[in-house]
């Protein structure tokens, strides 16, 4: 579930050293591990900010959603799994990759909230919104960081 | 398998956390060493055959398991030998870059005890042979990284006996 477990992995399939080129994955991975652990703390810090941020934005452009009916407990919901995916984005940035997410979070995704009559497009849209925040949280370099993986949920959503 | 970042992240997640300042710690120090690993990776995977060649004289070859009736005689037998200690080498070198030995139980371990007792390879001769690995790699490498090898050469040895 991390770039290191992914690189050996496939070295293994092949009965092989890892090459020169994925020792230096692991490397680069590594020396960037201070930028991890402090892009992970501070998701973890602000995750309740980045989702009630996120919502506002979100209802301004969806107001007709079910987060936004009036029934708490659908708002609660939202935002429960709002907050569970930026916690899975702060398992990606420490890890490397977006293996986390997709064992977690993403497959089977779509399926799921279908089943629960959440409408998709929303769904999709609110992400965008958490993803714009954490943006604006994070500041450009760090903020590249986190990107891709929201980008993922949103990708997987469509 | 699991490595060190997996661990730490599985166990947060079946609670709902993110890591907690143990678990950033832990993750912090296997960041550092990623340097250490790595320079012990390529070393490992240059001189495989070299370490393999060294940890026999020094543990197997001048004894009488390579005489006749013994169980590296024949050189079908010595290969087969040495194949294992190469597989076991790759994999030490897997786990220390991931930082934690779970590999080696999925790969190497699971059922070998049983597998070397029904083909009659002798158990003993197999840690002398794993020990010896453990000393010529750290001879390779220096202190530091040959005593996180030993970690993983030590697993091995644990599994067996």
């Amino acid at each position: 579930m991390s770039l290191v477990k992914q690189v050996i992995e496939t070295a293994d399939e092949e009965l092989r050293y890892l090459s020169p080129g994925e020792i230096r994955m692991i490397q680069n991975f590594c020396s960037s591990g201070e930028q991890r652990i402090r892009i992970a703390s501070t998701l973890a810090a602000n995750e309740k900010n980045l989702v009630d941020r996120g919502s506002q934005r979100f209802w301004r452009r969806c107001p007709n959603t079910p987060s936004n009916s009036g029934n708490l407990r659908k708002t609660t919901s939202c935002q429960r799994d709002q907050g569970w995916y930026v916690r899975l984005v702060a398992y990606c940035v420490l890890a490397g990759n977006q293996q986390p997410l997709e064992e977690i979070g993403t497959v089977g995704m779509k399926e799921m909230y279908r089943s629960l009559g959440i409408p998709i497009a929303n769904w999709a849209e609110a992400m965008r919104c958490v993803k714009q925040e954490a943006i604006a949280l994070l500041g450009e370099t760090d903020a590249a960081e986190v990107a891709p993986y929201f980008d993922h949920i949103i990708q997987t959503l469509s | 398998m699991q490595d060190a970042i997996t661990t730490l992240i599985n166990s947060s997640d079946v609670q709902g956390k993110y890591l907690d300042n143990t678990g950033l710690e832990k993750l912090k120090s296997y960041y550092q060493s990623g340097e250490l690993r790595a320079k012990a990776a390529i070393a490992l995977g240059a001189n495989a055959s070299t370490i393999i060649t060294q940890a026999v004289a020094r543990s197997l070859m001048y004894t009488d398991i390579t005489a006749p009736g013994g169980n590296m005689y024949t050189c079908r037998r010595y290969a087969a030998c040495i194949r294992d200690l190469d597989y076991f080498l790759r994999y030490a070198t897997y786990a220390m870059l991931a930082g934690d030995p779970s590999i080696l139980d999925e790969r190497i371990l699971n059922g070998l005890r049983e597998t070397y007792n029904s083909l009659g390879v002798p158990i003993g001769a197999t840690i002398r042979a794993v020990q010896a690995m453990k000393d010529v790699t750290a001879d390779l490498l220096g202190a530091e990284a040959g005593k996180e090898m030993g970690v993983y050469f030590d697993h091995i040895t644990a599994g067996l006996s």
